[in-house]
């Protein structure tokens, strides 16, 4: 089965992170964001390349680039 | 004298700590930096009948896992300083996730406090937290407050006194059972050093270490216990990951602390949930995927109209009363050398810092009202995926833009960059976006070589050349010099809020202080030096000669004339002249006499000097670029091709003295300094050399 990541979400749409396969110090940033194993997130809105993701996560907004939202599986 | 109580102020980023600070009432605020690095260090002072109380405010962190140079300098604090109690300030609007970090502060066991803070907003939407319950759970006192409705403030003070006084509380926050074992496994091994003595210390440190804290693994690398207990380290590391089918220890204790900040938060937070509120709806439209863009743009439009038309108005007139002053004491003093120094060089350096006050006090009340509102976060995010091309980030378009008005600012500008690679290469290429003094060079010399329909096409084909060649070196900067991994990108857009002004107007006068401060020498110093460089040896038989041809004239015209001579000549025979002459080789391939090269060489003073020298050396009347003569003259004295070069040369050699003392000022490290003197020299000269041969080539 192939993983599913943020950036294969659309816009509106509800996940749960399933596994952040970021390496440190990126991995550390997220979970302190509170990108974490269970929590829920939503996308907000991206660029129009996709290039940078605007995510709500426990009632705070992260941006993240695509390289950053590929490394969070979400389910 | 009283005692002294040390606080540090601890909090994520975007918690409201400085307005808080600004909410104390009786409190004397000082602002300086850390030693050694360009990270703002407030200290609060409030004195009380018994005590003198002593608030460090640290940089916002996120976790105790440093990162930024920020995030570095507040754990140092935190794990290296005396201090007595740590104030650790939340947003009660996220509760949970800043609990993380308060679950690692309490891993340090030590008196502590939590600060509820911005409690209003809570309280508007009919919620509620427990402080009296969440003091229980986490066994340290909790205190609820609003910067904005000055509820609490006056708690803090107390609450610090009686913590301070009284004994420290018992940890009442432990992991799971399966981590707590492998903790005492280790506090225990840790123990046998004299080092770790303490057991709360010891339990802290395996904590850190279990979590792999590469500064606290440092610590123990040098000690006899070390071998022993990187072997019980290892066998955690395996086991624990094994047990739990997690990737590593560090995924295992953020778990732990999701779950317990999760409960407290479920326990203590009374909140019902809202519906789309108004903070979603601007940011439907300020980072809407088509509006955004367009939206943000008007923005930094308006925000350098403001800042240099708006700011055109005082520095002419700080630079009139300069120049009245300046004249008026020429004429009282008696003539000497204390007179010129004082009128030709101390004055007019004193004005050239303070001339750009109105420009940076403008374009910094712009930024920190974007940075206190939280747009700025949302501009990083609209230019991130464009700037991320060239090796640079989304916040640095913010100062490479300013950087077309005024280099000055825009090196302060680049402190919103809090990444230490990202800063650099953006200050080190906003050299190439031209800046407003470059202008009247570039208007010169297109009107003395290009016909009048052109000269609006040439003038953006320099300004974009200008800004591509920064993006370009940006890559390579980017490439050779901070190889490796490209930096990540994870940014809290935090909500939008009104912004304090208290804040934002001491915000303003700290920055105002510190530039007047540091960049005011270095500024001050180099305009000194350049007016010693033009002016002196002073040739009194020169002089003298002129000054009897001067008054022998009646006709006003000649008068001029001898006048512009006399100084044409002084200006060849200072020891500027004789730098001039003595650097022509360099210039030579460029076609250049010793005339541009001094022009090119004063243009270090200001950009607008080349004008004025080139006026000066060619001896034609008034130093104005919109004198026909000046243009006749260029255009008589220098070649179409040198013209081309000089024009090159301007667009990217080094910044006038001022930016380059404010790159100073916020760059330490020598290294960089050195390179930041150098290479926009070289290229420049090279670009220049190429375009000229070509030009040679080609028939010009």
């Amino acid at each position: 089965m192939q993983t599913k990541t943020i950036s294969d979400l659309q816009i509106s749409q509800e996940a749960t992170v399933q596994k952040v396969i970021a390496k440190e110090p990126v991995k550390s940033r997220l979970f302190a964001m509170g990108i974490v194993k269970g929590a829920k997130i939503k996308v907000l809105e991206h660029t129009l390349a996709k290039q940078t993701w605007d995510i709500l996560s426990n009632n705070t907004k992260i941006a993240l680039r695509q390289e950053e939202a590929r490394q969070v599986v979400v389910q | 004298m009283n005692k002294q109580i040390k606080v540090a102020i601890v909090g994520q980023p975007n918690v409201g700590k400085s307005s808080l600070i600004n909410a104390m009432s009786n409190a004397k605020l000082h602002v300086g930096n850390f030693t050694g690095v360009t990270v703002e260090k407030k200290e609060v002072f409030v004195k009380s009948d018994l005590f003198d109380i002593k608030m460090t405010d640290l940089p916002g962190i996120y976790a105790l896992n440093a990162y930024t140079p920020e995030e570095t300098v507040a754990k140092n604090f935190l794990l290296n300083e005396q201090y007595d109690i740590i104030l650790n300030v939340v947003d009660a609007n996220v509760l949970s996730r800043n609990l993380m970090l308060t679950l690692q502060l309490l891993d340090m066991h030590k008196k502590m406090i939590l600060v509820v803070n911005m409690i209003d907003e809570i309280e508007a939407k009919k919620g509620s937290i427990d402080a009296k319950k969440l003091s229980i759970l986490l066994g340290i006192p909790v205190i609820l407050t609003s910067a904005k409705t000055s509820q609490g403030i006056d708690e803090i003070n107390k609450t610090i006194i009686q913590t301070y006084r009284a004994k420290q509380n018992d940890n009442k926050i432990y992991y799971t059972q399966k981590v707590e074992e492998r903790i005492k496994e280790l506090t225990k091994v840790l123990q046998k050093s004299p080092h770790f003595k303490d057991k709360d210390y010891a339990r802290f440190i395996a904590i850190r270490l279990i979590d792999k804290d590469e500064n606290v693994y440092k610590i123990i690398h040098d000690l006899p216990i070390f071998i022993e207990a990187h072997n019980v380290l290892e066998k955690i590391y395996s086991s624990l990951t094994a047990e739990l089918d997690e990737d590593s220890t560090v995924d295992i204790l953020s778990n732990e602390r999701v779950a317990i900040a999760h409960n407290l938060h479920i326990e203590t937070v009374n909140i019902k949930e809202e519906s789309k509120n108004l903070n979603e709806k601007i940011d439907n439209l300020l980072i809407h995927p088509i509006l955004g863009l367009p939206i943000f743009l008007f923005f930094m439009w308006a925000l350098f109209q403001l800042t240099f038309v708006l700011g055109n108005y005082p520095m002419n007139i700080i630079g009139d009363i300069f120049t009245y002053t300046a004249t008026t004491l020429a004429d009282i003093l008696p003539n000497g050398t204390v007179n010129s120094a004082l009128t030709q060089g101390i004055i007019p350096a004193i004005s050239a810092v303070v001339m750009f006050l109105p420009n940076i006090l403008i374009l910094f009340f712009g930024l920190n009202l974007l940075e206190q509102t939280g747009y700025m976060s949302r501009a990083a995010y609209l230019m991130d995926g464009f700037l991320k091309r060239f090796g640079l980030q989304g916040k640095a378009f913010v100062p490479l833009v300013s950087g077309f008005g005024c280099t000055v600012p825009a090196y302060m500008a680049a402190r919103t960059l809090k990444n230490p690679k990202d800063r650099i290469i953006t200050m080190l290429v906003l050299g190439f976006m031209s800046c407003g003094a470059r202008l009247p060079v570039y208007i010169l010399l297109i009107g003395a070589f290009f016909p009048t329909h052109d000269a609006g096409n040439v003038l953006f084909a320099i300004y974009i050349s200008g800004a591509i060649l920064g993006l370009i070196f940006a890559k390579i900067l980017r490439v050779v010099l901070f190889k490796g991994e490209p930096e990540p990108f994870v940014m809290e857009m935090p909500p939008y809020r009104l912004p304090s002004y208290k804040a934002l107007y001491m915000d303003l006068w700290y920055k105002t202080k510190m530039f007047l401060k540091k960049a005011g020498t270095f500024i001050a110093l180099a305009a000194l030096g350049i007016w010693f460089l033009s002016t002196y040896p002073h040739n009194s038989a020169l002089e003298k000669s002129y000054e009897i041809k001067i008054q022998h004239t009646k006709n006003i015209q000649i008068k001029k004339q001898l006048q512009n001579e006399l100084s044409a000549k002084s200006l060849e025979e200072s020891y500027m002249g004789h730098i001039g002459k003595f650097i022509e080789p360099v210039f030579k391939p460029l076609g250049f006499d010793w005339r541009m090269s001094v022009s090119v060489i004063a243009g270090l003073a200001a950009k607008e000097v080349v004008v004025s020298t080139m006026a000066t050396l060619y001896s034609v009347g008034n130093a104005s670029n919109t004198s026909k003569g000046l243009i006749q003259k260029v255009r008589e004295n220098v070649s179409f091709n040198s013209a081309i070069a000089l024009l090159i040369i301007i667009m990217i050699y080094s910044p006038c003295v001022a930016a380059m003392s404010t790159f100073y000022a916020e760059i330490p490290q020598w290294a960089w300094r050195a390179f930041y003197t150098i290479y926009p020299n070289v290229v420049a000269w090279l670009f220049a050399y190429g375009v000229y041969r070509l030009l040679s080539a080609v028939g010009h």
